[in-house]
């Protein structure tokens, strides 16, 4: 594969589905409606700017002030329980969407965190997210938020530790391949 | 200004303090570092938020309810799952509408499936976590997801039927 194609792959699979979209809205309402997307799509944009200033900002401060033996010691391949379980708890309590913990998870990734911790991560900001559980209460009802929160709340370190054990050893690989 | 967008600038900050405590190098460094991943990430965010844009507008909540029916047992959940993956937004778009389908009658274990699908398996997020993680992480950490949801419907039927 020609290595500019490589660079740009995600931007090209982006741009198909941006494609695929605009045909839908095309055939439900015609070309008012496919302007309208692009309209949506950037007003959600700026409106998350500061977020995403704040995430970008963490991101970068992050990479800079974490020690690489802080890393390897809490958060890298070796860290085991404990550090599945730290990255738990962060991603239990990072707020925002996935334009705010993506890039804190990448420089996480590129610092030299392990699989499985990262995994754990994602996971339990999939499914802890504490900042969320008040307004799944306030709209859901309290037995649905309870429930759904006791039948996930093994998953998270679960998902680290046995993408640690499986997949561990491909994080040299999944990093350099970013 | 919502609170995720303060929270965050507060940690922002706190790591700002700790950088300068830390050295000017180290602020500098972190600004670098930030702006670098700003510039790499920016045409794909704006790519990622103009699929959002669209996903918002499609509006598909009257597929979503003629798909989902209540006390479909398996069925009801392996459907819930796929349905999940392509909830459009956050939790302010995506709880509206399970409660709106949860009181059309949708079963108590295809929306435990729905919650938990939307929150690990979604598309959208997909969207984000390719350009910051790449197509490995991505791949497997979704892969290995498939289950989750499933297996959290599964549980519901059994605890609550």
């Amino acid at each position: 594969m020609p290595s500019s194609f490589k660079k740009y792959q995600i931007h090209f699979l982006l741009f198909i589905v941006i494609l695929i979209l605009s045909v839908l809205a095309y055939t439900q309402s015609g070309w008012d409606l496919v302007g309208d997307g692009f309209v949506q799509g950037l007003t959600i944009l700026i409106r998350e700017l500061p977020l995403l200033t704040a995430a970008f900002l963490t991101a970068g401060f992050l990479q800079a002030l974490v020690k690489k033996e802080f890393i390897t010691q809490w958060l890298g391949a070796d860290a085991g329980i404990k550090g599945i379980l730290l990255a738990c708890l962060g991603g239990g309590l990072i707020p925002g969407g996935p334009y705010a913990y993506y890039p804190i998870a990448s420089a996480l990734l590129k610092s030299g965190a392990g699989l499985g911790v990262l995994i754990a991560f994602v996971s339990a900001k999939n499914l802890w997210a504490f900042s969320r559980v008040p307004l799944e209460i306030a709209i859901l009802g309290t037995t649905i938020t309870i429930r759904r929160f006791l039948i996930t709340f093994l998953i998270p370190p679960l998902m680290g530790i046995f993408a640690e054990k499986l997949f561990g050893r491909r994080i040299n690989n999944i990093r350099e391949k970013i | 200004m919502n609170s995720a967008t303060i929270i965050l600038w507060v940690i922002a900050g706190v790591l700002l303090l700790f950088s300068w405590k830390d050295g000017t190098e180290t602020v500098k460094r972190g600004g670098v570092l930030a702006w670098e991943t700003t510039k790499q990430n920016g045409l794909l965010i704006l790519l990622a938020f103009i699929i959002v844009g669209f996903v918002n507008i499609l509006s598909p909540e009257e597929l979503v309810r003629t798909w989902i029916g209540p006390n479909t047992g398996l069925l009801g959940i392996l459907l819930a799952e796929l349905i999940g993956m392509f909830l459009p937004g956050g939790p302010y778009v995506v709880f509206p509408l399970i409660a709106i389908l949860f009181e059309a009658g949708a079963g108590f274990a295809p929306v435990i499936t729905l919650i938990t699908s939307w929150a690990t398996q979604s598309f959208l997020t997909i969207s984000f976590e390719l350009p910051f993680m790449g197509w490995r992480f991505t791949i497997l950490r979704w892969g290995m997801g498939l289950v989750i949801p499933l297996t959290a419907g599964i549980v519901a039927i059994l605890f609550w039927g």
